[in-house]
């Protein structure tokens, strides 16, 4: 029996597996803020063209090109958009959704096919005959997921990312802002020619985000996203900090430079944030998260922990997006009825 | 590479005792929360009955029920890992084997999977345990099959079942991991002893003391394959049932040791070497001596993961992946020196 | 034309009767009549796949036989434990290279499993031993040498320091001087007739070269496909009538000049008659 034939018994496991997950991790990146306006390699050649993420989008309007009209939307983050701008009716496929939306668009929503409930294949897009893929995670644009952004344009379909979502440097900003998401917005209603519902939309959530209070006690708060032995936590620049500054609530994971990531539970123990933020997500809920915040020995004894002060988010709404400023509400809500003695 | 005479293997004995007892003393003060040395240790001793804690409930919460447990079950893995790999470089006679054999980690990594990812509700070492017995028995089924149930068959059936665990473990993840669980499912890949607590100090530690201990009391009998099955044979020594009680053995610690702490790696492939090559190849002193080198090392791989980067936490399997592949390289490169 | 000829005035040892073993549907040793004495060097000979190996194994005690007898001092053979075997029969097989690190001592050393217990390290009585067994195998020199360094011939002689360490009664030999020079050859096979002159061992040695049997052996055996054609001492047994039918080779027996010893020479091929 050859050495090597054994040896590659477990290496060659790990490295399958890994490969794997590898490539999974790169379909997976956290929706980060972007600043549309980007820095270094803006390419504005006209207003009518927009450099999204390294891709030179055609927006609508200004522009004789006619809007689309047949879009395919990937994540929750791009339907809510299109459907916040009142074009439900151009969108004639959804992907890989992380929720339900909200109840005042549940109606019209129940309307749009699903075409998978996980990453979909470049085939299943490409069968309905879209002429436009909007995708809130820059990795579902690429060959093993909808397909590749160029090869999708030569076969006429534009594509276009959530800037926030963007991940390379010159893209991503350094700290997202409630300013970013409305710029997002405003780019949206170019790039789909919806200019008006978009700037209508912009005010709304603006006079809506003027009218929360922030929280005045200075307290401190872990966003808990998932995970048991590690826990993945929102950390300084992106959309958790944004929402947890404007409602007054310190950060623990503030001087982490990241959008999310993985934090020891010591640490966490160690600052015994005043309240949690659960992340609320069907493969992972609130509740099994409380549930081992509780049965753990020493995370029962967080304060926070032990009076139960948790506020609860759906997952859709803490990435960048429509909903970020309905959410704040909300949890604003929540942390008022909240005591801490 | 010096004779190791007796007192020679004695002195080592204690010097890696001796320093394993001060990694576990100062690896337990190490960590984000600013907790003093007199006062960790304070605590500790407090839990052993020995006057009051200095620190609050969370604090000492944060030494007795977070960093002793796994700075212990560190230990326990790490000369569980070098044990097994010892064992396994022995009975096959191959100085590249690590102490995975017959399919297990790839069986505890799709336990470990089911529960992460499909949300089987059962306890996740549970889960790896099962996972890793059932490509344990999987592997034995295949070897027997149509033919003798010798080792090496059985050897070849484990890099079978190996390789289908893990396209089956890949394949599940693809298909249903959602959101950011993945994360998960990659540091238990990795290896991490994040999850550590009492009672994987209890299922580690029982490992070692169950069949570890028996494994290292077998060194002469594992001394005896140096020169062959045949040669082993002409020494009186039964080399089927040997060879069996032996891979069996190390099947077990591994998977108690996986099912606790995912798949560490090179701990078991290269320190048995790094050992060999300062006490030779006698096992009666290379299987203790790598067992202590082992729970050190892997202490302070682990030390590396939670406390370099505070506060965030790297799956310790990238930290001993990290050092242990020049380290190997190094051996590798004086090994040579040597023949 | 079998035979089983009186193994000359020494004490049976070592006795088979109608040993057979079977190995993937062939019987590879057949019917095997034999005897070896104790204080001698019987060598077994035949050409490739006649059956040696087979049966030094099965005198080792490390296969059992598929029929017939073996019996050590007039006992069965198999009827002791694997252990008690190995107390009294070692087997030194050709070197294949070992790459673990070990010093010769320590491989040395392995000859003394059978004797402690389970459990048990090293004492001193097995520390002098092993210093006797190495001092007659002439190692004792490099003891603290990686087995790596040695030379093949130097290897193979721990091999046998290994075997002695394990205070044997029977020393077997499998073909341990094919791949050794000359020099190496004669001392090895000189150095086992001397430690059965000795020591009162019965040294059992397959070997391929007819003349190193004819010089070192007392008695022989020799095989063809498994079944004894012929036993007894070389000088009669290997005549140019059995070398011709058993190894299908034309050879001619020489008297040696200085000491008269019989010395086998074979015809090469063009040199024949037709």
């Amino acid at each position: 029996m050859s050495p090597i034939t054994h040896s590659l018994g477990h290496p060659l496991v790990r490295l399958t597996a890994i490969a794997a997950i590898g490539a999974l991790a790169l379909t997976g990146c956290a929706a980060d803020g972007g600043a549309v306006a980007a820095p270094a390699p803006a390419a504005e050649t006209s207003a009518a063209v927009i450099d999204n993420c390294g891709t030179l989008v055609t927006a609508a309007s200004p522009s004789p090109l006619p809007s689309p009209e047949r879009i395919v939307t990937i994540k929750s983050t791009s339907t809510e958009m299109l459907l916040a701008l009142g074009l439900a009716d151009r969108i004639v496929g959804s992907a890989f959704q992380d929720g339900p939306v909200p109840s005042e668009w549940a109606e019209i929503a129940e309307q749009i096919p699903v075409i998978s409930d996980f990453a979909p294949g470049q085939e299943a897009v490409l069968s309905l005959e879209p002429d436009f893929v909007y995708a809130g995670w820059e990795s579902m644009l690429t060959a093993e997921a909808a397909g590749d952004r160029e090869s999708l344009a030569g076969l006429g379909v534009e594509t276009y990312v959530a800037p926030s979502a963007c991940k390379d440097p010159g893209y991503q900003p350094e700290k997202l802002g409630f300013d970013d998401v409305f710029a997002d917005i405003t780019e949206a209603g170019a790039v789909f020619g919806a200019e008006e519902a978009a700037s209508e939309l912009i005010a709304e959530q603006s006079d809506a985000l003027d009218s929360i209070a922030a929280d005045t006690r200075g307290l401190s708060a872990l966003w808990y996203s998932s995970g048991t032995d590690t826990p993945y936590v929102g950390a300084g620049i992106g959309a958790p900090q944004m929402i947890m500054e404007r409602l007054g609530l310190g950060n623990i994971a503030a001087d982490v430079n990241d959008t999310w990531s993985p934090l020891g539970w010591e640490a966490i123990i160690d600052a015994d944030p005043d309240v949690i933020v659960l992340v609320d997500a069907s493969w992972n809920t609130a509740g099994s998260k409380i549930d081992s915040l509780e049965q753990n020995p020493v995370t029962a004894q967080m304060s926070a922990v032990r009076a139960s002060r948790y506020l609860v988010i759906p997952f859709a709404a803490g990435e960048a997006g429509v909903r970020n400023v309905s959410a704040t509400a909300d949890l604003a809500d929540q942390l008022a009825s909240i005591n801490v003695e | 590479m010096r004779a190791a005479t007796a007192p020679r293997v004695a002195i080592w004995t204690l010097l890696l005792t001796l320093a394993l007892a001060t990694s576990i003393a100062t690896a337990v003060t190490i960590g984000p929360a600013d907790i003093g040395f007199d006062e960790v240790w304070a605590s500790i001793a407090s839990h052993l009955g020995l006057g009051a804690t200095p620190l609050s409930p969370l604090r000492d919460g944060i030494v007795w029920e977070l960093r002793l447990p796994r700075v212990l079950t560190a230990a326990a893995v790490g000369a569980g890992l070098a044990i097994a790999g010892a064992v396994m470089q022995a009975i096959t006679r191959n100085s590249l084997a690590d102490p995975y054999p017959l399919g297990l980690s790839s069986g505890a990594s799709l336990g470990a999977v089911a529960v992460l990812v499909l949300g089987v509700a059962v306890l996740l070492p549970v889960a790896a345990f099962l996972g890793a017995l059932l490509a344990l028995a999987a592997t034995l089924l295949i070897a027997g099959a149509g033919g003798s149930l010798t080792p090496s068959r059985t050897i070849l059936a484990g890099i079978a079942v190996s390789s289908l665990g893990a396209a089956l473990t890949s394949f599940v993840i693809f298909w249903t991991a959602t959101g950011d669980s993945y994360r998960e499912i990659l540091s238990w890949l990795l290896g991490s002893l994040a999850g550590s607590s009492w009672s994987t100090v209890l299922i580690a530690g029982g490992g070692i003391l169950i069949i570890g201990v028996p494994l290292m009391l077998g060194g002469r009998m594992l001394d005896a394959f140096a020169f062959g099955d045949t040669s082993a044979a002409a020494l009186g020594v039964n080399v089927t049932s040997t060879r069996w009680l032996m891979l069996v053995g190390t099947a077990l610690l591994t998977g108690g040791m996986v099912s606790v702490s995912g798949s560490i790696g090179f701990v078991g492939l290269v320190l048995p070497h790094a050992v060999r090559l300062i006490v030779g190849a006698r096992h009666r002193a290379l299987l203790p001596l790598a067992a202590l080198t082992g729970a050190i090392f892997l202490i302070w791989c682990d030390t590396a993961a939670r406390a370099l980067f505070d506060p965030r936490e790297l799956p310790v399997g990238i930290v001993t992946a990290f050092i242990g592949a020049p380290v190997f390289v190094l051996l590798l490169v004086r090994s040579r020196r040597l023949t | 034309m079998t035979g089983s000829a009186e193994a000359g005035g020494a004490e049976c040892a070592m006795t088979t009767r109608s040993l057979s073993v079977v190995l993937g549907g062939r019987r590879v040793v057949d019917s095997v009549d034999s005897r070896f004495g104790s204080g001698q060097v019987t060598a077994i000979l035949g050409p490739n796949g006649a059956g040696k190996s087979s049966l030094i194994r099965v005198l080792a005690g490390v296969d059992r036989p598929d029929s017939g007898e073996v019996a050590w001092q007039g006992r069965d053979w198999f009827a002791s434990g694997r252990r008690d075997r190995a107390r009294v029969a070692a087997l030194v097989e050709q070197d294949a290279g070992a790459e673990l690190p070990l010093t010769v001592r320590m491989a040395v050393e392995l000859g003394r499993t059978p004797h402690g217990s389970f459990l048990a390290g090293h004492s001193h009585g097995d520390a002098r031993i092993v210093a006797a067994a190495m001092i007659d195998a002439g190692v004792a020199d490099f003891a603290d040498r990686q087995i790596s360094t040695l030379s093949g011939g130097e290897r193979q002689r721990v091999h046998l320091a290994r075997a002695l360490a394990q205070h044997p009664r029977l020393l077997l030999l499998d073909e341990p001087t094919n791949h050794l020079d000359v020099h190496a050859q004669l001392s090895t096979l000189t150095l086992v007739r001397n430690l059965a002159a000795r020591d009162g061992l019965a040294v059992v040695a397959a070997l391929h070269d007819l003349n190193l049997a004819v010089g070192f052996a007392d008695n022989v055996i020799v095989l063809d496909a498994g079944r004894l054609v012929a036993a007894g001492p070389p000088a009669a047994v290997l005549t140019p009538a059995l070398i011709s039918r058993v190894w299908r080779v034309s050879a001619t027996v020489l008297s040696h000049p200085v000491t008269g010893a019989p010395v086998i020479a074979f015809d090469l091929p063009e040199r024949t008659h037709s």
